[in-house]
């Protein structure tokens, strides 16, 4: 069997890939039988890899496309699950907004107001 | 004025007819006459006011004991046992605003992670002869009943009992009899092992 391409796996719908990933659980499955009763011989043995990556490539394609997805769903909503939120580290999570640090005292803010910081320059 | 009062009267007794205080009605309706009768013209009018939203409000407030309930005289419950215990309160079940986890997880011990291989040695071809059993390898978290589910799933065959132990290179060896209808020699024909 020719290889599992992602680009090709990309394009297919949802209940096929899952086929796909049965018949190369089951396909695996006979080859492994196949290594223990000594028949094949190294042209099967060798195709064990092969379909292992395979399933692997068609369960990140599988994955990736349920993610996406759900991104689109959540995108602008206000909760958002755990891990489809900014994941950066506990502490910059921990850290305050960039609105709550620009928060001022009324003093403040008008203080500025008032006497912001001036330019002077000697007329040449 | 005159007019004015006995509207007044009116409407407050017909406030009263709505409560159950007889007694301020009583002493409010003997009041109200005799009040104004004795001050002057304009001070009449200020006594009249004030005494009437006295009695409104006292019969406001008896309107409402009775709608809610005398909260400020309560009768204490009477208890009958030294001990207290806890008392069943609201429970409410959980309604997230959302999922913690996006995807749920998937399960990684389906029935092709449970069952590796079989074993084709000598004593499990003679298992399959004599005892119509089939021996596999199988994932080391799997129990005997998961086993018996994912042979069921994979090689349609009922299992009559499942035995399983743990092989000293860490893998768990399953021996699988099968029930009397099936023929554990097919089986082992059809999957690959002979």
């Amino acid at each position: 069997m020719t290889r599992v391409k992602c680009s090709k796996l990309r394009g297919k719908k949802p209940d096929e890939l899952q086929k796909q990933l049965e018949e190369l659980r089951q396909e695996l499955n006979t080859l492994r039988v196949g290594k223990v009763t000594g028949s094949g011989g190294a042209q099967k043995l060798g195709k064990i890899r092969n379909v292992r990556k395979s399933i692997a490539r068609v369960l990140i394609v599988t994955h990736q496309t349920t993610k996406d997805n759900l991104r689109a769903l959540y995108h602008g909503k206000k909760y958002k699950p755990k891990d489809l939120r900014r994941r950066k580290t506990r502490a910059i999570r921990r850290l305050l907004t960039p609105k709550e640090k620009s928060i001022q005292l009324r003093k403040v803010q008008r203080r500025q107001w008032a006497f912001p910081q001036r330019t002077f320059a000697v007329k040449a | 004025m005159g007019p004015k009062k006995e509207t007044k009267e009116a409407s407050a007794s017909a406030k009263k007819k709505d409560t159950s205080a007889a007694t301020t009605t009583a002493t409010a309706s003997a009041k109200k006459p005799t009040k104004p009768t004795g001050s002057a013209t304009t001070a009449t009018k200020v006594v009249t006011k004030e005494r009437k939203e006295k009695v409104k409000s006292t019969a406001l407030k008896a309107k409402q004991r009775v709608v809610r309930g005398n909260q400020l005289t309560r009768k204490r419950k009477i208890r009958t046992k030294p001990r207290f215990r806890r008392p069943f309160t609201l429970r409410l079940q959980r309604q997230p605003k959302y999922p913690r986890r996006s995807v749920p997880k998937r399960n990684r011990l389906d029935h092709f992670a449970i069952i590796k291989y079989p074993l084709t040695t000598e004593s499990a071809m003679k298992k399959i002869e004599d005892n119509n059993t089939l021996v596999f390898i199988v994932n080391i978290r799997a129990n005997k009943p998961l086993i018996r589910q994912a042979v069921k799933k994979m090689y349609d065959v009922d299992a009559e009992k499942v035995n399983t132990l743990i092989r000293p290179d860490g893998e768990k060896k399953a021996y699988v009899r099968l029930k009397a209808d099936h023929d554990a020699l097919d089986v082992a024909n059809r999957i690959g092992i002979i």
